[in-house]
């Protein structure tokens, strides 16, 4: 049985990441790549729109990614954790590439807290 | 000896320092490797006493551009294997050890890898994805206002044709 706290593979929280790119620069394989845009919200309330970052992709390359953690460690917005679930085998290296969709698949229930 | 199991020498009693070490019971030999601070260079040999299992780790620093230590081979055999690779590695110059050629690497590669001075060709010749910014409303391609970010490990203008270097040279054609 593989424990919850298993460094399995690494999951992404899409709705906390901030597209800060903290992580994707500082990966040492840079096998982290994001795509964002801004956007200008306005608060109610507020004088004047916010512009924020909206992430439009997230992928993890497990072909190249070393397991460091790094990157669950540094990124300051809890949005990445480690995660028991293992990585998915493939049968072409760019099939070890993974997108939101399967990042947040593999968001643990052990992982930081979740606010939504 | 120092708390923790560290010891710090002055690189002339490097050999010494050790060799009491082994005389006192630590026989065994675990590993040498050095540490790049920019214009000193850390190295470090861990010896283990196998009676105690206590482990002792020697350090030492040399300045980065005469690094030249005695070597442990005459005391360690095994110390043979981990000089070559710190002197192939760190570009430290070991006194007396008897087999210098380099164990990994191909001799004169240049600029010792594991030296931060050296340049990592393979990010040089790679996007860096870091470099991505975010978009604008409705725009496509990279927000030229904001400051261009450098991944680390590349020297500026390390490769002219480096695409991250093309907004920096003035000659467009
Ligand atoms: S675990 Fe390390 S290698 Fe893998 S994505 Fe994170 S920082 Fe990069
Ligand atoms: S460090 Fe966290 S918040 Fe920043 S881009 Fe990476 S996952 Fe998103």
């Amino acid at each position: 049985m593989i424990p919850a706290e298993a460094h399995g593979t690494i999951a992404l929280r899409a709705s906390a990441c901030t597209s800060c790119m903290i992580c994707v620069r500082e990966c040492p394989t840079w096998c982290i790549e994001l795509d964002s845009h801004t956007e200008q919200v306005s608060d109610p309330g507020a004088r004047r729109p916010k512009t924020v970052n909206v992430l439009d992709a997230f992928r993890i390359d497990f072909g190249l990614c070393m397991y460091c953690g790094i990157c669950v460690d540094l990124c300051p917005f809890d949005a990445l954790a480690w995660s028991p679930e293992h990585d998915h085998a493939a049968t072409t290296a760019a099939g070890l590439v993974q997108g939101i969709t399967e990042l947040q698949t593999a968001w643990p229930p052990t992982g930081p807290p979740t606010d939504n | 000896m120092t708390s923790q199991g560290r010891i710090d020498v002055a690189p002339a009693d490097w050999e010494q320092v050790v060799s009491g070490l082994q005389r006192e019971g630590f026989v065994l030999f675990d590993f040498i490797t050095a540490v790049d601070r920019g214009a000193r260079l850390e190295v470090v040999a861990r010896v283990i006493n196998p009676a105690t299992r206590v482990p002792v780790m020697v350090w030492t620093t040399l300045p980065a551009d005469a690094a030249e230590l005695s070597s442990l081979s005459g005391i360690y055999l095994g110390a043979t294997w981990c000089e070559r690779e710190a002197a192939e590695m760190f570009g430290v110059r070991f006194i007396g050890l008897g087999d210098s050629r380099p164990l990994l690497l191909r001799a004169s590669l240049g600029e010792p890898p594991m030296r931060k001075s050296s340049a990592l060709v393979a990010r040089a010749i790679r996007d860096w994805p870091g470099a991505a910014q975010s978009t604008d409303d409705g725009r496509q391609g990279a927000n030229p206002s904001r400051r261009r970010q450098l991944p680390p490990g590349v020297p500026e203008g390390f490769l002219r044709d480096n695409p991250l270097d093309s907004d920096v040279s003035g000659d467009v054609r």
